[in-house]
């Protein structure tokens, strides 16, 4: 019964994330939680969400997959692709074979290369402001059914809120203060993974794993254990755990 | 989507007419009291994570930053702190055992409110913007958002700075702004832990040898990520 199976599925994502926002919660690791459930709930090969910095560039702030090819085909989307076009109008944009006739000559060579011939992109929005867009790229070339686009739209919905949640961003809630916060957050990310990749002689993918890993296993919030680790305030003995965690991490999508 | 963009170049366009190419920290101290319609601007930069120096746009910021350099407390040295942006609609109002020896005297010394902003690429703290204002009441949202972009243009400009590019610090700052991704980042972290110095550092001697070598930030970032470039030489 798989549409049981995936109403079930999404009820528990919004669960858990109605459990995550009454707590202080890490924008980033909720925002990378929810890309993961994207994956299971849409039946896509990979999922991303960006964020809009405060010149209009899209920055990738979490992703279900850390794969450098996978990151590459976010970032390039500032030139051209589904991502930017969905954020400039603010309507969601689907395209189901990218092999033919695809708007986004570079980007489209890209997707296909990496096995992604479907890709589509979903709004972020707070009345008329959009913030940045769910992205999400498909194994195979095909239409979205209605209800995937439903589901995808509410996951981007989702994903919004839990921003204009962060409190940890700034003082007065306020939506610029909360995506500068976002960004900012995922920028720390970024510094601690080529830190930890430097250390440990590790890829970046794998260094998030381990950081992602030693905060669930502490505890900590993810962006206040990169910011120790990029200023050197973690301790030597805690470094030398996080280093060589073998945490053994469940995916997010079990 | 335009707006954001559009308040990003206004903010630029209004910034470079005051500063020039030459964006020093009092220079752009000046500039951002008039954006923000302040009656002074301060910018604290931090050196090595101590309060290194201040600016200031008028005397009234002047005497703030520097009681905050003295008391140890106040708006821009939470916001510095804790990463986020810090205010205080009415200084007269605080309660008593907030700021303690930074508001009494602020009032006295004619203003009545203060917002801080970061001056932050992700780990890398490089210090503080703090509007003062004359009169009580919040910042409203359109000149909260000017803030923030006049925030994230002096990090840049700082940046840049700090690169040795002094000359044409405000336009690098700005023109590569863009060029800010994952790869970047993640560069500064690796090269911070080759040389064993702070991730600011360590974006500026990623630009300064990009600047050397005639090349974009990204692609010295991405030699260095695919570990053909190394900056300790071992």
């Amino acid at each position: 019964m798989p549409m049981a199976s995936r109403e079930e599925l999404l009820a528990d994502t919004f669960l858990q994330l109605a459990d995550t926002l009454v707590e202080d919660f890490d924008i980033i690791e909720l925002l990378t939680m929810l890309s993961g459930r994207c994956v299971g709930l849409l039946d896509a090969a990979a999922t991303g969400i960006l964020l809009a910095d405060v010149h209009c560039s899209l920055h990738i702030v979490a992703a279900s997959s850390e794969a450098v090819n996978v990151l590459e085909l976010f970032q390039i989307q500032n030139s051209e692709g589904p991502c930017l076009d969905a954020f400039r109008t603010g309507q969601a944009v689907v395209h189901g074979n990218l092999g033919e006739a695809s708007p986004w000559p570079v980007f489209g060579r890209k997707a296909i290369e990496a096995g992604l011939p479907s890709v589509h992109a979903f709004p972020m929005r707070v009345r008329d402001t959009v913030l940045g867009t769910l992205n999400l790229f498909m194994a195979e070339a095909g239409p979205l059914a209605s209800a995937d686009v439903t589901v995808a739209q509410a996951l981007a919905h989702a994903a919004t809120i839990a921003l204009l949640q962060d409190r940890a961003a700034t003082d007065a809630n306020r939506l610029s203060g909360q995506l500068q916060g976002a960004l900012n957050s995922r920028v720390s990310i970024e510094q601690a993974k080529g830190a930890i990749a430097e250390r440990a002689g590790i890829g970046m993918d794998e260094a998030f794993r381990r950081l992602r890993a030693y905060a669930r296993d502490t505890n900590a919030k993810l962006t206040d254990v990169a910011e120790a680790v990029v200023s050197r305030t973690l301790p030597a003995s805690q470094m030398d755990i996080l280093l060589g965690a073998d945490h053994g991490l469940k995916p997010d999508t079990a | 989507m335009t707006t954001a963009h559009e308040r990003w170049l206004r903010i630029v366009t209004a910034l470079g007419a005051r500063v020039g190419p030459e964006p020093t920290p009092a220079v752009m101290c000046s500039a951002a009291a008039d954006l923000l319609g302040a009656a002074g601007a301060g910018i604290l930069v931090m050196a090595e994570g101590v309060p290194g120096a201040v600016f200031a746009s008028s005397s009234l910021a002047a005497a703030l930053e520097e009681l905050q350099f003295t008391v140890g407390t106040g708006p821009r040295v939470d916001a510095h702190a804790a990463g986020v942006p810090i205010g205080e609609e009415d200084l007269e109002a605080v309660a008593a055992d907030r700021w303690v020896g930074f508001c009494g005297p602020a009032v006295e010394a004619g203003a009545r409110s203060a917002f801080s902003f970061p001056l932050r690429l992700g780990a890398a703290r490089l210090g503080a913007l703090t509007a003062y204002r004359a009169e009580p009441g919040p910042l409203d949202e359109e000149t909260y958002a000017d803030a923030l972009v006049l925030a994230e243009v002096v990090t840049r400009a700082l940046l840049a700075g700090q690169a040795g590019l002094a000359g044409a610090s405000l336009a690098i700052g700005l023109g590569d702004a863009g060029a800010f991704d994952a790869c970047v980042h993640q560069a500064s972290g690796m090269v911070s832990v080759q040389l064993e110095v702070g991730v600011g550092e360590a974006l500026s001697r990623l630009r300064a040898r990009a600047f050397a070598d005639g090349v974009a930030l990204a692609v010295i970032a991405a030699e260095v990520v695919a570990l053909r470039l190394r900056f300790d030489y071992r």
